[in-house]
């Protein structure tokens, strides 16, 4: 119970300060926008056929708007020495990086479920036969990259080059991921079977457990002395 | 587990605000305490014995060290060597044990200025597990003088009143030791006098207090203990009892220039 209540309020406050800041939401949003509007207008659909290449861009600006989103997190908790507050409580670690995953992940998932939409409107996106599969390559997906960008930007937080460190950490790590997500995600919007991607989204999954454990084990080692 | 609930009294600050308890703290101890930083011994051989419900007030120029041996003695800093004791134990700072009896003060409030006051001193009562959390936050706001403004986001507040609802944020778990580095620093009068009050409160024989202060007059007036920390060691440690203000000042630039 003691170790529910803390990560609810670790999930709590994120979300109330996200919600008064608009901080990472204004950002991450505006970004799936303009990809939208600038792809839109860079491709000629005459030639290409946008449900040809959606797969890419929406990895694309899950990975690049999540960077700018989460990579700002612990930003957030410098302000006044908050974190440091936090981190003299007896909250275990794990509770506090599970806490601070969850509420990144709804913001991120946010801004896929906003990418979708921004994707619909802009090249007349059909979502394929299996609409439902989709959101659960794109959350598990989601929740591996907020796994390890979370982890990676308490360390790149403590350095002085801050969140530009961020995506040279977590890029070359999120490959395996990308590659699963995006094949997926092509076929699914294709109008594939679902066998055929059941695979990948297993993947997917392993991989964002993996990184959370991994996560979970070594986030202390990152932001205690 | 839940942390037993304090006793709060609502009030004016100077009506005992704080939490009361019967249980005593057992004497803090540190033993050869150092911490290095690269070739820099910011904390160099520290050796002392608290006795529980003692304030100690610790002085000292600029990059003495003072503020790193509070860190470690919060356990937000682990000694390059040394121990720290609480009675006859080992301290283990970063154990859960140790950080429901410790409150840390800073310059830094360690609150976040978009929350309001009320919803950060959840957020740490949550954090702690504490119980009676709303009769807490009502003391708590009302021992700062700030219960009027408990439902303003913090980023509103005066540099004064954060750091009065910082020190309710401190008090909040009711630790047996209390940690305090320059909590006077930036406040204007009616702040430190709501402050001081609070403090002063602290004296209550079962909660140690150390303050890391620059200010000689302040810090010598509400010390059962005076020290003064110069290159990282305790060049000086005497009852405050028998001390004024103006021949410690002359103590302290003496010990200062001596061990300089």
């Amino acid at each position: 119970m003691t170790y529910l209540r803390q990560l609810r309020a670790v999930i709590r406050k994120d979300l109330i300060q996200e919600l008064r800041t608009k901080q990472r939401l204004a950002t991450m949003g505006g970004f799936a926008v303009l990809v939208g509007v600038l792809f839109n207008y860079a491709i000629d659909q005459t030639m290409v056929a946008a449900q040809d290449i959606a797969s890419g861009l929406i990895w694309m600006t899950l990975v690049f708007a999540g960077i700018m989103g989460v990579g700002r997190t612990f930003e957030l908790e410098a302000e006044d020495g908050a974190f440091q507050g936090v981190l003299l409580s007896p909250i275990p670690r794990d509770a506090l990086y599970l806490g601070k995953v969850t509420s990144n992940f709804l913001l991120v998932y946010l801004v896929v479920l906003l990418v979708l939409g921004v994707f619909g409107l802009f090249f007349q996106l059909q979502y394929g036969n299996h609409p439902f599969m989709l959101l659960a390559v794109l959350a598990a997906g989601a929740l591996g990259f907020v796994a390890l960008a979370t982890l990676f930007g308490a360390v790149s937080s403590g350095t002085a080059l801050g969140e530009t460190l961020l995506p040279i950490l977590v890029f070359p790590l999120l490959v395996p991921m990308v590659i699963y997500g995006a094949s997926a995600t092509s076929r699914l919007l294709a109008g594939r079977p679902i066998a055929e991607v059941e695979g990948n989204l297993r993947m997917l999954a392993a991989f964002a457990l993996v990184a959370l454990i991994a996560g979970a084990g070594l986030f202390r080692f990152v932001v205690e002395d | 587990m839940s942390a037993a609930a304090p006793e709060l009294s609502v009030g004016a600050a100077s009506a005992s605000p704080l939490p009361e308890s019967d249980a005593v703290a057992p004497p803090l101890t540190a033993v050869q305490l150092v911490r290095t930083f690269g070739v820099q011994r910011a904390v160099d051989g520290v050796s002392f014995t608290l006795q529980s419900g003692r304030f100690l007030s610790l002085f000292g120029p600029n990059g003495a060290g003072k503020s790193t041996l509070l860190r470690l003695l919060s356990g937000a800093l682990r000694p390059t060597s040394g121990e720290l004791r609480l009675g006859e134990e080992p301290l283990r700072t970063r154990e859960p044990g140790w950080q429901h009896r410790i409150g840390v003060l800073s310059h830094q409030t360690f609150l976040y200025g978009h929350l309001t006051a009320r919803e950060n001193l959840r957020f740490f009562a949550d954090l702690y597990d504490l119980d009676r959390v709303d009769e807490r936050i009502d003391s708590g706001l009302a021992a700062v003088d700030l219960s009027g403004r408990g439902d303003d986001q913090v980023r509103t507040y005066s540099r004064g009143m954060r750091q009065r609802l910082a020190l309710a944020r401190t008090l909040l778990h009711d630790p047996d030791v209390v940690l305090l580095d320059e909590p006077f620093t930036g406040l204007d009068a009616h702040a430190s006098a709501v402050l001081r009050g609070v403090l002063g409160a602290l004296r209550d024989g079962r909660r140690t207090v150390v303050m890391v202060t620059h200010n000689l007059s302040e810090g010598l007036e509400m010390a059962d203990i005076a020290a003064i920390q110069v290159r990282g060691r305790l060049a000086f440690w005497q009852e405050a009892a028998g001390l004024e203000g103006s021949s410690f000042l002359a103590l302290y630039r003496e010990t200062v220039e001596a061990s300089a």
